[in-house]
């Protein structure tokens, strides 16, 4: 009794061959029973239509008294007909037509009728009634906002994480302050304050809500340039939706990519900081050219992260209105009363975003030897 | 020969209730070589590691160069410059290939230009026999070629003391005896010396003076044939015995 090993199916033996085909087969044959749409190339009555039911049939017919023979003979099953080497050489063949005419019902029923369903809802004057179709019918509708929500999102994701890291080299040098007893009273008083204004400022954006810290970060902006009697145009035009959008995700993932740098700088040997200290380097060129750039090595993957969490969370900005993927999703589900099939949609545009995302990670990880996995969960 | 380089002077370390060392007094002369023996946990290694300050001592003095280094206003990233340091895990820089590892201090320390830091890089590895390994990863290289490279990116900074703590350490048998003639070498070249190791071969046939440490002091001190020969302290007789009857074993 071998069990199936690897992906070829002539090493399978025949049962698994037979099971495997029965499913295609059946689903094969529902997908053919079901409806047809005016693009089908296959229905019950052509003639490509009926070899495909006809081989389905047949295979199914023939994996039924294996079946059968099977059940009857289960100890000896090895030794019977089914086992011999011709006809397992033969049932793997028949697994091939069977297959093919599986893959084409799956083109005919599915990529075809999506083409057909798409052609439809653009030429359609109202909402449809079926999900899928509304689903298609207001991405249609809504193309533009979404294009501009995901551009928006992916700008927003793609600069806050670059202006984050710039501003997170920065705090974690702050962060990494010690004071020492070599240093005069004024050095050792501004190191434990940089040092604690750093750890305070990590501890209060992250334990806050992106949401809040958006809106805040909005009204505190907009009071400030209202104090210089500018007219609410003015204001809406300099300190934009976007640009205070922007400066929250940086802010916000500032505190986070502080805690991955200082993650990465920890876990640089402390070999590497006594070699470089016995040669007579300084604190400061030691962190800078032999610490710092294996820390940012270090913390390639978790940066990575941060990005693609940063797609994800930068939809708490539609809050205070930057026109995000999140922002034009609601307002197209505004404007044609459905909510459900859009925000689908969303979710489905999110994940494509992230999906693609991750393996440009993993992609550009491999290049600099540095593993990166899957989709990061939120902040 | 006479010309005393580095003074320690009642030196003491505790790492929180454990005393470490317990006034350790000791005069290094100028091109000489002086190994450190003594059980695991005496204090060498900690002693080693006070000499430039990779540990802070308590109390008592280390004059090098007319300064003492335990004053808190001393500048002791110039101080150190003049004191090499090789380490028992080699600590290479990871994120440099091996010229650069050698490059980097004299050209951010000493500001001397690229080409002549090369050149001088250069050199010393070819004395240590890597001249066919300069642009090579230097996380690649076996363990004996990485303490190679430690050696002469020390050497670089043309360094006027050497430490060595526990060098051979972290090598297999086979590779110690490349270290160790690169450290002879060395010694024939008249380079002062300080020694943690474990190789009483080398100490017996290498250092112009032993010293035996032992639970924080030193214990006893001389030249190997009094050392190894002639010890006077039973504890001293006993640790090398010791250690002989482990190696024949």
């Amino acid at each position: 009794m071998k069990q199936p090993s690897g992906g070829n199916i002539r090493t399978w033996g025949s049962r698994y061959v037979f099971l495997c085909g029965s499913v295609l087969a059946l689903l094969g044959l529902s997908l053919l029973y079901g409806e047809a749409h005016p693009y089908s190339f296959l229905t019950l009555t052509n003639l490509p239509g009926i070899v495909c039911r006809v081989i389905f049939d047949a295979f199914l017919a023939v994996s039924a008294v294996a079946l059968i023979f099977k059940l009857m003979h289960w100890k000896d099953y090895s030794r019977t007909f089914w086992k011999q080497p011709g006809v397992v050489k033969a049932s793997c063949t028949a697994f091939l037509p069977v297959a093919c005419g599986c893959v084409l019902t799956l083109i005919d029923r599915g990529l075809l009728r999506l083409i057909y369903t798409i052609r439809l809802c653009a030429q359609l004057e109202s909402n449809p009634k079926t999900f899928g179709s509304s689903m298609i019918y207001m991405s249609l509708k809504g193309k533009d906002m979404l294009f501009t929500g995901i551009w928006t999102t992916v700008r927003i994701a793609l600069l806050g994480t670059g202006i984050a890291f710039v501003l997170a080299i920065f705090m974690v040098f702050l962060r990494i302050q010690t004071p020492d007893k070599r240093d005069n009273d004024a050095v050792k008083a501004l190191k434990w304050l940089a040092s604690h204004f750093a750890s305070f400022y990590v501890f209060v954006i992250r334990g806050t809500p992106m949401m809040v810290q958006a809106l805040i970060f909005y009204y505190f902006g907009f009071n400030l340039f209202k104090k210089t009697n500018m007219t609410v145009t003015e204001i809406n035009h300099v300190w934009s939706f976007f640009i205070s959008g922007l400066c929250t995700v940086s802010l916000n993932s500032t505190a986070y990519l502080t805690e991955v740098l200082r993650g990465g700088i920890l876990a640089v040997d402390r070999g590497q900081t006594e070699a470089a200290r016995s040669l007579g380097m300084t604190n400061w060129q030691t962190m800078l050219k032999v610490v710092f750039p294996q820390a940012v090595k270090n913390s390639i993957p978790a940066i990575g992260n941060e990005f693609i969490i940063n797609i994800k969370d930068s939809s708490v900005l539609s809050v205070i209105g930057v026109m995000d993927l999140m922002y034009a999703t609601k307002s197209i589900s505004g404007i044609y009363f459905r909510s459900l099939e859009i925000y689908c949609v969303a979710a489905i545009l999110y994940l494509i975003l992230t999906w693609l995302s991750s393996r440009l990670l993993q992609y550009l990880g491999k290049k600099l030897d540095t593993p990166v996995k899957g989709i990061p969960s939120s902040n | 020969m006479d010309e005393c380089i580095l003074k320690i002077e009642k030196l003491e370390k505790s790492f929180g209730d454990l005393q470490v060392l317990k006034g350790i007094d000791l005069e290094i002369r100028k091109g000489e070589v002086v190994c450190i023996i003594g059980a695991s946990g005496s204090g060498k290694s900690t002693l080693l590691r006070c000499l430039n300050l990779l540990e802070e001592a308590d109390a008592g003095n280390i004059w090098f160069d007319g300064q003492n280094l335990m004053d808190l206003s001393v500048n002791l990233n110039a101080l150190r410059q003049k004191i090499g340091m090789v380490f028992q895990s080699f600590n290479l820089f990871n994120n440099k290939n091996v010229l650069d590892n050698c490059t980097l201090a004299p050209m951010t320390v000493r500001k001397i230009g690229k080409a002549q830091a090369e050149e001088t890089a250069v050199r010393h590895l070819k004395q240590v026999g890597l001249e066919d390994f300069i642009y090579a990863d230097s996380t690649r290289l076996s363990g004996g070629q990485k303490q190679r490279v430690a050696i002469a990116r020390a050497l670089c900074m043309e360094p006027e003391i050497m430490l060595f703590d526990e060098p051979t350490s972290a090598l297999d048998p086979e590779i110690v005896g490349e270290v160790l003639d690169v450290m002879k070498e060395l010694a024939r070249e008249g380079m002062t010396m300080v020694v943690v190791t474990h190789e009483m071969a080398f100490a017996k046939e290498v250092s112009d003076r032993v010293v035996f440490m032992d639970q924080g002091i030193i214990l006893e001190q001389g030249s190997p044939e009094e050392i190894f020969t002639r010890p006077k302290n039973d504890r001293t007789r006993e640790f090398l015995t010791r250690y002989l009857e482990d190696k024949e074993a």
